[in-house]
């Protein structure tokens, strides 16, 4: 961030409503969910289905519970899930790609190969594959996440590594006898850090997709916990008799997907020196 | 032996070693999941009798790596196994080849309407940059990555078949029966998958021809006073589809894999859905043959895109 620091973020208006955007969505889910007077597991079986009105704006499901709590406490599990699984997958990507730069030879080989073949699996197979074997559940899915999505970051960070590498003031950190751990992390990672932050930003939207796509089957997470893809899954079963259910929890992760892919393009336009040169122009 | 040719036949050596490799960490993997298949397909009540029996008959008594070798080997010629829960007793090579055209069709059908609207929006956007056509394809194609596919279809089915009409909501035409009945009910599914993929083709597409819409050779050939439309297409359009050509093949993972889903939505019998299907009855065999295909697939398909490139750029292969 420091780079282009804050001022520059609000001045660009894909990133400022990116921010805005992805800033509401967290609100909501972390601080509105609390807010909320109705809880997002209880059943209510006065108000079954219920269409949106002032008491239930988006409606109640089948068991009678209010649509938007769920929605709320179930965007948190996935932004949770997803967050998790990218932060986890953004340590190991990021600390592989930095060592295959650094090292080259055998290791660097090996590595990108097992990325390769990573690669190789079609994103959302390779999730359900990584479920059949560890099993459905919350914790699983972020693991499922972190595995589908480390290659990206082990790319990334060893590509724009390797060319920081030969930069002089690494050379420098390196003649003055400095740790190699201290070079990767405090000299390399810092200046490699914006187009990884545009993955991650990314990431966590792929993420929630994934959750989302998992659960909506029935492979990720379990009911009566709510996410997004279990709260659609259950819209999908009374989806023409109340079609509110289904439609508002997709428009909700419609808007936190679109904040967040904002927020990475912003990031993007304000950070890639090519790109900042032809605007520029 | 010409360097093309080299280059070909190195190629698809390395994509064999990945298949090979590929292959074993699935089927190691698959060993580690959790549960016991005879249990799983004779009940928890089985009689030891029984689970051995069952044991020897799928090669479960064996050692690990000569079970992998056994496997393999049938494998190589095109014997998965027989199916365990899912399709009981049958054998998995001939579930794959009756559902693999299905899922095939409706991928080829989703990039050819992703490359379509792509084709259009990503040359109108980059030859309009900074208007208002520009603006609405680059928006679109923002909102268009932010709809996960299985909602998308949801939309499709609300709007265009239950309330006009116009297509099926559910069920599939396989294409080897009526190729018609196929486009026309695999038209929905097939959008709800590009959709997201037209934007992200678009947005490359878009990069790529204003970045060689300011190149020196461009500007060159403008002040040789050559036809513009000459000078899109030669100079520009080639240029930019490698690009867009190496993002069709790296997206061709993200495009399966939105199928996997809109196939169970749309209950289209194809690999994805029997892999869904597999995965809830705990068909391990199933599940493992279709990893195995579908990375087969994926890895044919980059193979494809990368000669494609070294066509259209010849420096590549040297």
């Amino acid at each position: 961030m420091g780079r282009f620091g804050w001022r520059a973020l609000l001045r660009n208006r894909t990133a400022l409503t990116g921010t805005v955007i992805t800033s509401f969505v967290l609100l909501a889910i972390v601080i509105g969910a609390e807010l909320m007077p109705y809880s997002a597991t209880d059943m209510d079986f006065i108000n079954i289905l219920a269409p949106p009105s002032l008491e239930h704006p988006f409606g109640t499901d089948s068991f009678g519970r209010d649509v938007l709590t769920r929605v709320l406490f179930g965007g948190r599990i996935s932004f949770l899930v997803s967050g998790a699984g990218i932060a986890l997958g953004g340590t190991i990507g990021v600390t592989t790609g930095l060592l295959a730069a650094w090292y080259g030879g055998a290791s660097d080989t090996v590595l990108m190969r097992i990325v390769d073949l990573l690669f190789a699996f079609p994103s959302f197979v390779l999730a359900l594959f990584l479920m059949v074997v560890l099993g459905f559940g919350v914790p699983n899915v972020m693991i499922a996440i972190a595995l589908v999505y480390f290659p990206l970051f082990a790319r990334l960070t060893r590509n724009t590594a390797l060319l920081v590498k030969e930069e002089p003031y690494v050379q420098a950190a390196r003649l003055m006898g400095q740790p190699t751990r201290r070079i990767l992390f405090l000299e390399i990672l810092p200046n490699i850090g914006a187009p990884i932050l545009v993955q991650a930003s990314v990431g966590v939207a792929f993420g929630v997709v994934i959750e989302a796509g998992l659960s909506f089957l029935g492979l990720g997470v379990q009911p009566p916990t709510p996410s997004l893809g279990v709260i659609m899954a259950d819209g999908r079963e009374y989806f023409q008799r109340s079609p509110w259910v289904l439609t508002l929890s997709g428009l909700f992760i419609s808007i936190a997907l679109l904040g967040l892919n904002l927020l990475g393009d912003g990031i993007r336009d304000l950070t890639d020196p090519r790109l900042r040169e032809r605007l520029a122009t | 032996m010409t360097g093309t040719g080299r280059y070909i036949a190195w190629r698809v050596a390395s994509m064999l070693v990945t298949v090979f490799i590929g292959a074993a960490a699935v089927f190691f993997a698959m060993k580690a999941a959790p549960g016991d298949p005879a249990l799983s397909v004779l009940g928890e009540s089985a009689t030891p009798e029984a689970v051995a029996e069952f044991r020897s008959r799928h090669n479960l008594d064996a050692p690990l790596p000569l079970q992998f070798w056994t496997w393999l080997a049938a494998a190589l010629q095109g014997d998965f196994g027989l199916s365990l829960t899912v399709a009981g007793g049958r054998r998995i090579s001939d579930l794959i080849l009756q559902r693999l055209p299905n899922t095939v069709f409706i991928g080829l059908f989703a990039v050819a309407m992703a490359v379509l609207v792509s084709l259009t929006a990503g040359t109108i956007a980059a030859l309009r940059r900074g208007q208002l056509a520009d603006t609405l394809a680059t928006t679109l194609a923002v909102v268009g990555i932010s709809m996960p596919d299985f909602w998308l279809s949801y939309i499709l089915v609300f709007t265009l078949a239950l309330g006009l009409g116009l297509f099926p909501s559910f069920g599939f035409t396989s294409p080897l029966d009526s190729f018609s009945g196929a486009l026309y009910s695999g038209f929905l599914p097939a959008a709800a998958v590009a959709a997201p993929m037209a934007a992200v083709f678009s947005r490359t597409l878009r990069a790529a021809l204003l970045d060689q819409l300011h190149r020196e050779h461009v500007f060159a050939a403008r002040s040789f006073g050559f036809h513009p439309l000459a000078i899109f297409v030669h100079g520009v359009f080639r240029n930019a589809l490698i690009p867009y050509v190496t993002v069709i093949g790296l997206q061709i993972r993200y495009i399966l894999g939105g199928v996997v889903v809109i196939e169970r939505i749309f209950g289209i019998p194809g690999l994805g859905s029997l892999m869904v299907d597999a995965a809830f009855a705990r068909d391990y065999p199933v599940v493992q043959a279709c990893a195995i295909v579908f990375l087969v697939i994926v890895l044919s398909v980059n193979l494809a895109v990368d000669l494609v490139c070294t066509s259209l750029d010849p420096r590549r292969s040297r």
